[in-house]
């Protein structure tokens, strides 16, 4: 028994002796191959530029021809300071479209962004120009992204986060003041004459700057990890808005948020008739938007996000019923106002997202989203497979809009399509 | 006999406090070793990071780290830009504790991030920004060992273990070498809160830099897949007066640095 006990203690010792010299060996080989890692200088330019070609291809429901779309797009960003305290941002993407739907060629260019910044302290700062002003904590839906109408020119994905990218920025004045724990802005965006404009190079200033607006948003640190933001919208013809931005930690894996806004308002049908008949809704009942909801993140790097969203100004199910039984055009209306507005179609949605970053192997993401329409049951989804190097990534996307006939995404043209991207960092 | 006891404990209770004294008292050992690391002043630098997997570089990243201690907590808050790859240049990533902040200036998002979200391969965020560790945890000295330092020169180190003082912290609990005559960090292993080793990190290449000898590497070695490495660079170490103003949500969409 002694003679046992020896021999596992020796055996004990002997394996921990030959793990230490192993793990000392694997140190060894890490140190040496850390001595050969090459000293890299990296150039910090004020700008940054890409180039894009993509193909789409793209089909209504039902057993129909697919429509075919080549894209050439260029992206630019300026962002120096031209003086001490004085900034300047310039940022523009062109995309040039050609295929075998009508029309067959479509050229936008989208001026994102064109304004200085004048920081006269470190507490107080005044912009002038177009800014793309963002404001939300939701994923999919932000009721507080209140300058998000008819911003989107060119839909370069179904994408949140794309679509918060690409699109025209307000022309606006505005000033920030911060504290330590806190900070106030105040933006005010004028009307500037001139209808929305199709035309490519237009910058499109009746778009985003319709009519007077002014918005104030303020954020103050409770704790030292909670600093909720409460904003107040308003402008010519319209009633202001009250806007909420919340977020927490719930552990080490998982980020709670609220996205509020309430406010009277015209519905979202009635917004659509109004379009149709190039005309200001005028009709304004108590409306609240929301969007509610949890990201979580696993040890491999997969995020996930549920959201829950909410418009009382869109349509439940007997609304959108009665819309469409009345007049299919009228649905479709709907959707294309919603679309351009940037507003849930429908009264009650739930949106899951996930990001897989570095998927199996190194550099290969895979993310996708899917919202659920709670009010006809159908759905829309994207997915998007992505490989990445250092200055070149590829991408290959999926989409579709899916459910019964006369449900809101069963509606949506085109119902699925197919986009392969090579995108190309200058 | 009694009287000899009586002596001999008397002796003791003389000498002990001299004797108590004499020992490193572990905490200090460790807040000495953050002294190395850590810069007394708002501070700026360059990280590079260079990571391999299988002897073969699979990732490289350069970010500008602007750090400055809370006067209330002493913890470090730190501000950190993307410089390089092309992709991801001018990304902004606030830190103060676990209240982590992602902005990415293409879509104007500025969204909250749980500690687990990894922007960054294998290191950790918490580990590209600056910690005073001997804030977040408790050390205690455990024994004194000879062992090579990161470039193979034999060291005598205190061996300190490190428990966390709260939850918040990246790694549950830390063993690490400190030299004794110097205290500078040598070696640090990294573990999960079941044991599991995550991670080993040698701090090498020292140079003097803003007035003291400091590591101008780490490299990062994975707990389970040694071949696995991270090669964290500093460079470019700058007194940098960063205004509290700035270390705010609120104020990620106009961060501009001179």
């Amino acid at each position: 028994m002694g003679a046992a006990r020896w021999l596992a203690a020796a055996v004990f010792t002997s394996a921990a002796a030959a793990a230490t010299a192993g793990e000392a060996d694997d140190e060894t080989n890490a140190l040496r191959l850390a001595d050969q890692a090459p000293t890299v200088s990296q150039e910090n330019r004020p700008w940054r530029a890409s180039v894009e070609v993509a193909h789409t291809h793209s089909a209504p429901a039902g057993p129909s021809t697919w429509t075919e779309e080549d894209r050439l797009s260029f992206d630019f960003v300026y962002d120096d300071l031209l003086a001490p305290g004085l900034r300047a941002v310039f940022s523009d993407r062109l995309d040039l479209t050609h295929g075998n739907a009508t029309p067959h060629e479509g050229n936008v260019n989208t001026l994102r962004e064109a304004y200085v910044s004048w920081q006269k302290t470190p507490q107080q700062i005044v912009d002038l120009g177009r800014v793309n002003l963002r404001y939300g904590v939701g994923v999919g839906y932000n009721p507080t992204d209140f300058f998000k109408a008819n911003a989107v020119r060119f839909v370069v994905s179904p994408d949140p986060a794309s679509l918060r990218e690409n699109r025209l920025g307000t022309v606006l004045v505005q000033g920030q003041r911060l504290w330590s724990d806190a900070s106030v802005t105040a933006t005010f965006s004028p009307r500037l004459d001139g209808p929305a404009s199709s035309q490519a190079f237009s910058p499109d200033v009746g778009a985003t700057n319709p009519s007077n607006r002014w918005l104030l948003a303020a954020s103050h640190k409770l704790s030292p990890s909670f600093s909720p933001q409460v904003m107040l919208f308003g402008g010519e013809n319209m009633s202001p808005q009250l806007g909420l931005n919340l977020s927490a930690l719930v552990n080490n894996s998982t980020v709670a948020f609220a996205e509020i806004s309430a406010g009277k308002g015209p519905s979202l049908a009635e917004q659509a008739a109004a379009a149709a008949a190039k005309a200001v809704a005028d009709h304004e009942t108590n409306q609240q938007r929301a969007a509610l909801g949890l990201t979580a993140t696993t040890s491999f790097n997969l995020t996930l996000t549920a959201e829950a969203e909410y418009s009382s100004a869109a349509p439940n199910k007997g609304q959108w019923d009665a819309l469409r039984t009345g007049n299919p055009l009228n649905a479709l209306q709907l959707l294309g106002t919603a679309r351009a507005l940037q507003e849930l179609p429908v009264r009650k949605a739930v949106f899951v997202h996930g990001l897989w970053q570095d998927m199996f192997i190194k550099h290969l993401d895979l993310q996708g989203f899917v919202r659920g329409d709670l009010e006809t049951n159908s759905r829309t989804q994207w997915l998007e497979l992505r490989y990445h190097w250092s200055r070149v990534e590829v991408e290959l996307q999926w989409q579709l809009n899916s459910g019964a006939p006369g449900s809101v995404y069963g509606t949506v043209p085109p119902s699925r399509s197919v986009q392969a991207v090579l995108r190309a960092f200058l | 006999m009694n009287k000899l006891l009586q002596s001999a404990a008397l002796a003791l209770l003389l000498v002990a406090p001299s004797l108590a004294s004499a020992a490193p008292e572990a905490q200090a050992i460790l807040a000495a070793s953050d002294a190395i690391r850590n810069p007394g002043k708002p501070f700026g630098l360059v990280v590079n990071l260079i990571e391999y997997r299988n002897s073969k570089q699979t990732d490289q990243n350069t970010l500008a780290v602007y750090s400055k201690a809370d006067l209330n907590s002493g913890q470090y808050r730190s501000l950190v830009r993307f410089i390089a790859p092309k992709r991801d240049a001018g990304k902004l990533m606030l830190k103060n504790g676990n209240d982590l902040w992602f902005f990415d200036p293409s879509s104007q998002a500025t969204i909250r991030l749980s500690p687990q979200q990894r922007l960054l391969g294998q290191a950790s965020n918490g580990d590209v920004v600056t910690v005073n560790l001997a804030k977040d945890y408790r050390a205690e000295l455990v024994g004194e060992e000879d062992l090579p330092d990161g470039d193979r020169v034999n060291r005598h180190c205190y061996k300190l273990a490190l428990t966390e003082l709260n939850p918040d912290v990246t790694y549950h609990h830390i063993d690490m070498w400190i030299e004794a005559a110097s205290s500078r960090p040598v070696r640090a292993r990294f573990y999960a809160e079941s044991g599991h080793l995550l991670k080993t990190a040698y701090y090498r290449k020292f140079q003097p830099e803003l007035g003291v000898e400091r590591p101008l590497e780490t490299v990062i070695i994975d707990g389970l897949d040694p071949n696995w490495v991270t090669v964290m660079r500093y460079s470019d170490y700058a007194w940098r007066e960063v205004p509290d103003e700035w270390l705010q949500r609120d104020y990620l969409p106009r961060f501009r640095p001179e």
